[in-house]
């Protein structure tokens, strides 16, 4: 018995240097981006932040160019998630409730695409959307973070919808709600999780996303948040690192927010199920 | 509604194919069309030392990463089963917190972590008396470069790893550990002969995930080593197709490169994909 508690509290001792050690640059991050100046370029670097200051965040916020960045990046990002969930939720129900010719070539294709690298896609996504003139325009960075959504998208609203027993929509269907009234009454709320995680996962897609960005809106006036950050670091000039992790910090809270929500359920759509979380 | 989620997937591998076939420079994109000339850009890709020396980078790049966050995620999942309830709830947010970390975010947090002038990485490393890093540049030499590349990518990929692991591992039967602490197997013998071939399903689509994710790399190395510091002598396949097509407007050549790039994927992913159809098709 008391080797076995001995035991425990080794663990718990591993487990809380592993967590540490995890988390540092997170903490880092965060108490550079409140410290002064002074503090942040000595020689020797201090562990916690001591004159706790705003001025990077002031600075992070004037960069030139932030607000429309965010404009951009908000626009980008919620035309994908509105045109993601709208898309894959009629495919989901396709796939899930009818069988139908050509199912199985969607279904290789939505697993398919998923395990392309996107990077492998880049030159003939540039080649079709400069035909079509969308090249450094936020509608064709869309229509590219909506080939990346789409499958995860499909892919996790099919599970949830094979989750729902038929018989709940036949049920109702039986008690004199039409086809639409059961959909709206029986099924939409029961695929609330699954419509939240979805929009979700593409939200943090294509607001974390970097080459695409890069490369279609590329020298042009129009940048993305991602590409603002990575700017900041990419000249010959000193680098202002406070400002840069306080930036950092900004862009980084709503990810984490939405994250903390359904991470449950994106580990649960990235393996089909093959694990129950 | 299906045809139009056909279209929006399918059409870039078609153009891909297509394009791969072509001349297709600056000029070509102008005109909006390209020059077929068979199959002269894998040719010219073939006959590269480049793109040999990439491949090969990259595949010893993917099998360290790989490696690394399969064998970190591993040793976490089995402690998480080991520690406190309090403790498990502790290591599980700090995992999802750096899981969550933009990838464009933990570039920028890693190269101020890292930096010669007065990173935080030189300033423990020589108070631990560990050696005398002041001022040291991790960004010198190819292998140091990816050493900081390799530290982050696995840093940011073992949440998910060891998450789902853990996961997996508590659908492990107690009644059979049980059964074989019985019968008197020690730890490793139980690990190897209970506990494996439970998780195994998901080991591999783990490690088929990392693959592919790894073996694609592209925000990590080039913007923590820099834009302006990728050269032939350290290319990753992604890097070099960037630059290559992208960079020097040579699409066609590009899409060449990307179709290599994409079979080598789907041969190494083949696992998880018949895996994942066979779900679909239930």
């Amino acid at each position: 018995m008391r080797r076995k508690l001995s035991s425990r509290v080794g663990w718990n001792t591993v487990g809380l240097v592993v967590a540490l050690f995890m988390v540092f640059p997170v903490y880092w991050m965060i108490a550079t981006a409140f410290k002064s100046d002074s503090q942040i370029n000595g020689f020797t670097p201090s562990w916690f932040p001591t004159q706790l200051t705003l001025a990077h965040f002031r600075a992070a916020l004037a960069t030139p160019g932030f607000w429309s960045d965010v404009k951009n990046s908000l626009i980008v990002v919620s035309t994908t998630v509105a045109i993601a969930l709208a898309l894959s939720f009629f495919a989901a129900v396709a796939l899930a409730k009818y069988r139908f010719s050509g199912r199985k070539l969607i279904i290789v294709l939505v697993i398919g695409i998923q395990m392309l690298p996107q990077t492998g896609l880049l030159i003939p996504l540039y080649v079709v959307l400069d035909r079509y003139h969308e090249v450094e325009k936020l509608s064709g960075l869309v229509l590219v973070y909506l080939t990346f959504a789409l499958p995860f998208c499909v892919w996790t609203l099919r599970g949830f919808m094979i989750g729902i027993p038929k018989e709940l929509e036949e049920a109702a269907m039986v008690d004199g709600a039409s086809r639409l009234g059961a959909f709206v009454r029986i099924l939409l709320p029961l695929l609330g999780p699954g419509l939240v995680a979805t929009s979700v996962f593409a939200f943090i897609t294509s607001w974390n996303e970097y080459i695409f960005a890069n490369t279609l809106l590329g020298a042009g006036h129009t940048q993305t948040i991602t590409l603002l950050l990575a700017d900041m670091t990419g000249g010959e000039r000193a680098i202002d690192w406070g400002a840069v992790m306080a930036l950092s910090t900004l862009i980084s809270i709503p990810v984490v927010i939405f994250f903390l929500l359904v991470q449950r359920r994106i580990a649960f759509g990235l393996t089909a199920g093959a694990v129950r979380g | 509604m299906v045809v139009a989620v056909v279209a929006v997937l399918g059409y870039p591998i078609v153009n891909l194919v297509e394009l791969s076939l072509q001349q297709y420079g600056l000029f070509q994109l102008l005109q909006h069309h390209g020059v077929y000339i068979g199959l002269g850009n894998f040719s010219q890709i073939f006959s590269d030392p480049i793109f040999w020396h990439t491949l090969l980078r990259t595949v010893l790049f993917t099998l360290v990463n790989v490696g690394l966050t399969m064998g970190i995620g591993m040793l976490i999942a089995l402690l998480l089963a080991r520690v406190s309830t309090w403790v498990r709830l502790i290591v599980t947010v700090a995992l999802v917190l750096v899981w969550s970390v933009p990838p464009v975010v933990g570039v920028q947090v890693w190269s101020w972590m890292t930096n010669n002038q007065n990173g935080i990485l030189n300033y423990a490393l020589t108070q631990l008396h560990i050696g005398n890093f002041f001022e040291h540049n991790w960004y010198a030499s190819t292998l140091s470069q990816y050493a900081m590349v390799t530290t982050l990518l696995v840093w940011g990929a073992v949440p998910f790893v060891a998450i789902t692991l853990y996961a997996a591992l508590s659908q492990v039967p107690h009644e059979l550990v049980e059964a074989a602490q019985l019968d008197g197997a020690n730890a490793v013998r139980i690990f190897k002969a209970v506990t494996v071939p439970v998780i195994t399903p998901v080991l591999l689509i783990l490690v088929s995930l990392s693959v592919i994710w790894d073996f694609s790399a592209f925000t990590q190395p080039f913007l923590l080593i820099g834009a302006g510091h990728q050269n032939p002598g350290n290319y990753l396949m992604s890097v070099y197709l960037f630059i290559e097509g992208y960079g020097e407007t040579n699409f066609g050549l590009g899409a060449a490169i990307s179709i290599v790039m994409l079979v080598i994927v789907a041969v190494l992913s083949i696992f998880y994909v018949r895996a994942m159809i066979r779900v679909g098709d239930e």
